[in-house]
This record gives C-alpha cells, structure tokens and sequence, in this order.
C-alpha cells in the first residue's frame, strides 16, 4: 500500500503563506483605494460602470485570496 | 470478598467441566506452554508461547483460547502470531485470525476464542503460537484506601497451570514484578523467586481445564492513569495541515487517597509521600509536529515541556496537581502535522494514515472516541481499521457533520469508538475518502464573494438616489451642482486631449530636427488640426452649459479662461509648427531659425504654464 501511494500535499508550500498573504492583501489594497478614488472623485454621470465592477473584481480577489493565506500562515487552517 | 467468591465458582464450575469437556473437543495437545505475566506497569500483558501438537487422525485449523469470564472482561487486546523461527529466527509477524467461539455444552463463566492456522495441521505435526494478551483493571488496589504516606500494594489473581480446553503436557509460568516489595504470594510445588521474577512450574501431564489459583500482593508505585474518556478529532485540511484535539478525561484508578494531602510533604518528600501519585504523563508525538498546547476550561497550563527530533515529538505534562488515587483531571492537548505524513492519493482515491490509540504512554482508556474530519466536499467515504471498532461492527459508519471556519454545508465526519483501549491498539487506520481538488477553492471563492458583495454594495450606494423630496431646492441645486461638475471634468478631459496632441506636435519637430523628414511633420499637423476642431466643437456646448447654469457663476470665469488660454496655448504652437517646417522647406537653419522661433517659443512656455495652473485649480474643486 505504502509504494503505490502518493503523499498528498498542499498546493501552495506552506513556507510561501507568509509572503503571498502580504503581498496579495498589498495589492488587493491598492486596488481597493483605487476603487474608493475612483467612486469619490467621479461625479455620477461620467461613471463607468463597467471599469467600477472590473476594479472591484480585481480588488476582491487579491483580498479573498490575500485573507485565505493570512488565515492559513496565522494557523487558521481552512 | 466478591472477587475470592467469584474463584471459588469458576473452579467448581471447572472441577464439573474436566468431565464433560473431552468428548466435545477435538483432541489437540499442547505439548509446551510458556506464559510471562508482566505486571510492571497498570496494564497486564501474558505472552504465552503454545507448541500446539496434533496426535489424532483428524486434520486442525484451529485452536481455542480460554479466559475466564472475569479475566475476559478485562481483555483488552489478543494477537496470535505464528512462531516458526525457533525463537532464534525473527517470528513472522502476520497475525492469526481470531473469532470468539462459542462451543455447545460450555457454561458461559468461560470465554472462548478460536485461533484460525494459516494450514490445517495433520496427525503427528506441530507449531507454535505466541499469543498476546493485555489485560486493563486486572491488578486491583488492596488495602483500596491508602493515605499520603502510604505505598500503594496491588493483588494480581491468575491460574499457575494454564487453563485450556486441551491437556497440556509441560508448562510453566513466570511472573515479572516491578523492582519493589513482596507481599505476599500463592506458594504451589515448584514455586521459586528470583530477585522480582517468581516463577511457576513447570508442570507436567496436567489434564484440560486444570486450574490452580494464584495470588500476588506486591507494591507498585506506577500511577494507574485511566482515561475514562477520550476523544480525539483529527482534522484534515488540505492547505496543508493535519490538526489532532485531545480531550482528556484522567483519573488515578490506583488505590483511593484517604485523609487529608499535605502539599508541604508533597513537595519536601516527594517518594515517601505520594510515591503512587501522578506527576506527569509523556506523550509521544509524531515527528514535525507543531502549534503544540496543553490546556484545559481555565486556560493554557504551563507546566509542559516539548523536545523534538527527527523520529518523534515528546510533549511532557503535568497536571495542575498531582494526580493521587481517585483523584480526577480533564485537560486538552492540541497539535498541527504536515499533510504529506499522513495523507495520501491512491487510485483516485485520498486516505488518511493515522494511528488510533492516544500518544500518551502507559495509558488505558476506557472509552475512546476518534472523530476524523474530512475537508467539505468529501465523499464515498469508507474506513478500514486493524481490529474491530464500534462503529464498524455495527455496519454503520457514524456520520455527522462539523461547521468549521469558512463552511456551508459542514465537514463529514467519520466517528469510530471503542472501549478498554491500552497502547497495543496505536495501529494505524485508514479513512478513504473521494475529493474533487476544485472543492479547494470553496474558501477562497467564499472570501472572494464577500469582498466582491462589499463592493457592489458601495457601486450601489453611489449609483442610487436616496433622497425623499425630489422637488426640495437644496435636492435640486445638488443635481445641478452635480451637472455643472461633470460637465467641467469633460471640459478637462478634452482640455487635456489637446495638451497630449501639443505634445505628440512637439515630437514630430523633435524627430524633424533629427530626420529632416518634412512630409511627416507636415501629416502629424494635418491631423492635429481635425482634432482640434473637433475638440472645440466638443467644447462648444458644454461651455453654453456652463453660461447657462447658475450654479456655475463662480467657476465658469477660470474655465473659460482656461479655454481662452488653451485656444491662445494652440495657435502659438502651429505658427511655430509652421515657422520651423517653413524654414526646413527654405532651407533656412541656424541663427535665423533660432531668431523666428524664439518669440513664439516663450509665449508656449508661459501659456504652458498658465494653462497648467488653471487646470490643477479647476480640478481642485
């Protein structure tokens, strides 16, 4: 049983967890700010819509993703 | 006494059997029988090695083991291993099938269990068997009360002549003690002590069913830790982790502690005064092991020490206080594993390698519940264990489910329990189960949507009109105000398109005064020229807006100056545009160029500037 079987391990190493949490939340940050600018500086009737909900996407997923690996490097295993 | 009353029933139970009991089994002998009881510890282990010899014509596949009623309730694990090396050799160490049996015309004060032979033995052959047999509770306390400064002294009952449905021919019984007095003991024929050893036998051509009652009184200062309840929830993630929660439910089932406890003898006497207690329990922890703690409801317990290295993890603990007999502690201890020592891919399929029992050494519990928790999304789950377990014999896999961190629907969980468990039973079992990989990203997709909801709802509280009185003056005056602004942002934009095509005409001198190339500069200026016409038909309406709209009475000076100044800012350019191409197409360079550009290379540089200052304060606003 024990040659056939593979060992099983995480997709990420958990070494990276620290790094990628920071830089994620980093990025996903700036893209949330930049999503803030954008919505208090443009008044309503030349708002795109489309570049809001793009940003807002963007700054979602390095914030999901920033916060899972915040969750796992703090030993919050998920 | 309940338990000499118990005896005396067994055996004349036994004395009736010797006489029925021949006709109804098959006639194996047990040529040589050699068991070492080892009392050592809390935990009872009789290894007993069987030379089991076929006289008879009929061919025998198996070989009962007897245990009496009030001994079986004790067993807490039984192997049966084949020995075919002569002790010399390494035994082989597969495992024997062993069934409970119940054959006809036996009283139930007996216990029966059937070793099944790899292969039938015939007449004339023979084998040996090591049998192993752990015992939980069997050395009970006596006196059952003792104070502080007492020692603790255990009586341990057993048969010197090994009680078996067959005759045996020679045997013989050793009984290991612990380095520590001897109280009393059952003194048959052939009875020797050496040092802590007493040994029984050997005795020769005993019929079946012989038994001979044995007693041994001794101290032993071994804490009897018991876990009455355990239960042990391994969770799996595939981040990476394998996270093991202990609660622990100790007690000392050694003899109870009577009168009162002195902590100041405790601590200044510590062997003489409280030699049974409890100080700590040592787990050993699988290697790499890590966020290891020990605590219990008031919070974490200091007194616990770890030390690593490459083949296991030793976690010490003490309780809050010394444990002495009856005395009772709960606590919890947790730790992390590397994913890849414990779960593996095979055919498709995941299954997780753990071992069963606690890790704590020495330790009988009583009813241990071992809960495995499978990521979300886990299915066609399946358990293979190496011995029978609660929920197995039953045929149902006991299935609940857990809400963890970042779950909908929660994690399967797969509960197994068993009662009466000693060390033996630290094999490891498997859980198998199906994982689609793409379940993974549940959590981050969850996380994700959460932010991604915080972020239509902001789009959502910019886009909506909330007020409640769409005629009121102020609500109005905002509209306009909110008008005038866009407009101004597009007077901007465009006021900032043109400055881009100042700079993309500057270029096209710049490449000029590099290339000569008269015929491109000549187009770049064709095409700046339509655009800004068209710029300046775009900014036509606007600016009527702005004159239009009250609200931009104050601002609209600076925008149209802006405007003025850009128109002013443009036409500067294109006659120095067409200063520079005309002298390229003359001919004329040098001096004269310098001298016919200059006046109009100033007015750029100031309306530049002027332009800039309008814009940054436009924007201001």
């Amino acid at each position: 049983m024990g040659s056939q079987a593979a060992a099983i391990t995480s997709p990420v190493p958990v070494a990276w967890y620290p790094t990628l949490a920071i830089l994620m939340l980093a990025v996903g940050l700036i893209v949330t700010a930049s999503f803030f600018i954008y919505e208090a500086t443009s008044s309503r009737r030349n708002r795109s819509l489309a570049k809001e909900l793009t940003t807002g996407a963007l700054a979602s997923f390095f914030l999901g993703f920033g916060t899972l690996f915040l969750l796992l490097a703090s030993g919050v295993y998920v | 006494m309940g338990f000499r009353f118990d005896l005396l029933l067994l055996f004349t139970t036994l004395v009736l059997l010797s006489t029925i009991a021949p006709t109804v089994l098959s006639d194996v002998i047990l040529s040589k029988v050699d068991r070492r009881i080892d009392l050592t510890s809390q935990i009872v282990r009789v290894t007993s090695t069987l030379k089991v010899e076929n006289p008879g014509p009929d061919p025998v596949s198996e070989v009962l083991l007897t245990f009496p009623e009030i001994q079986a309730k004790d067993l807490a694990y039984l192997t049966a291993t084949l020995n075919e090396g002569k002790g010399k050799v390494k035994k082989s160490g597969s495992n024997l099938l062993i069934n409970v049996a119940k054959p006809e015309e036996l009283p139930p004060s007996l216990i029966f269990h059937s070793v099944s032979l790899p292969k039938a033995l015939g007449e004339g052959d023979s084998l040996t068997i090591d049998v192993l047999a752990v015992f939980t509770h069997a050395l009970r306390p006596f006196p059952e009360e003792i104070t502080q400064a007492d020692i603790q002294l255990v009586l341990f009952q057993d048969t010197a002549h090994y009680l078996s449905p067959y005759a045996v021919k020679v045997q013989s019984l050793t009984v290991k003690l612990p380095k520590a007095r001897i109280e009393t003991y059952t003194k048959l024929e052939n009875t020797n002590i050496h040092g802590s050893d007493i040994k029984y036998g050997p005795y020769e051509n005993l019929p079946p069913f012989s038994y001979a009652p044995i007693a041994v009184h001794f101290e032993t200062n071994q804490p009897f830790a018991v876990a009455q309840e355990l239960v042990r929830e391994i969770e799996i993630s595939h981040w990476g982790n394998v996270q093991v929660t202990e609660h622990y439910n100790v007690v000392h089932q050694g003899a109870k502690s009577k009168g009162e406890f002195s902590r100041l003898d405790f601590q200044a006497r510590p062997h003489l005064r409280g030699a049974s207690a409890l100080r700590n329990l040592v787990a050993k922890l699988p290697p790499r092991a890590h966020s290891i703690y020990y605590r219990d409801e008031i919070g974490n317990i200091s007194t616990s020490n770890v030390w690593g290295d490459p083949k296991k993890t030793e976690l010490v603990i003490e309780p809050r206080y010394p444990l002495f007999g009856g005395w009772r502690t709960t606590f919890t201890i947790g730790y992390g594993l590397p994913l890849q020592d414990f779960l593996f891919g095979l055919e498709g399929k995941r299954f997780l390698n753990f071992s069963f029992g606690s890790p704590i050494n020495d330790l009988v519990t009583d009813n241990l519940i071992v809960k495995v928790v499978l990521p979300e999304g886990s299915n066609d789950i399946s358990i293979s264990t190496p011995f029978p377990v609660k929920a197995r014999t039953r045929g149902i896999i006991a299935l609940r489910t857990k809400i963890s961190h970042l779950d909908v629907a929660g994690r399967p969980v797969v509960v197994l329990e068993k009662t009466n468990v000693v060390p033996e039973h630290n094999q490891y079992f498997q859980v198998y189960y199906r994982f689609n990989k793409l379940s993974m990203l549940r959590e981050p997709f969850m996380l994700i949507s959460g932010f991604f909801i915080l972020f239509v709802s902001c789009i959502v509280y910019m886009h909506v009109d909330m007020s409640i009185s769409k005629s009121s003056a102020s609500y109005l005056a905002k509209l306009q105000w909110d008008e005038v602004r866009a407009t101004i942002q597009q007077v901007v934009s465009i006021i900032n398109q043109c400055l881009s095509k100042h700079e993309r005409l500057e270029a096209s001198l710049h490449d000029l005064s590099r290339t000569g190339d008269v015929q491109a500069c000549k187009t770049a200026r064709k095409t700046a020229d339509s655009l800004f016409k068209e710029y300046s038909k775009e900014l036509k309406p606007l600016l009527s807006f702005l004159q239009s709209s009250p609200q931009a009475t104050q601002i609209l000076p600076k925008v149209e100056e802006l405007v003025a100044k850009e128109k002013e800012l443009q036409e500067r350019l294109i006659a120095k545009h067409s200063t520079i191409v005309d002298c390229y197409e003359k001919k004329i360079g040098g001096r004269e160029l310098e001298n016919r550009v200059a006046s109009h290379q100033q007015k750029v540089v100031a309306l530049k500037q002027e332009v800039d200052d309008l814009l940054d304060y436009i924007e201001e606003i």
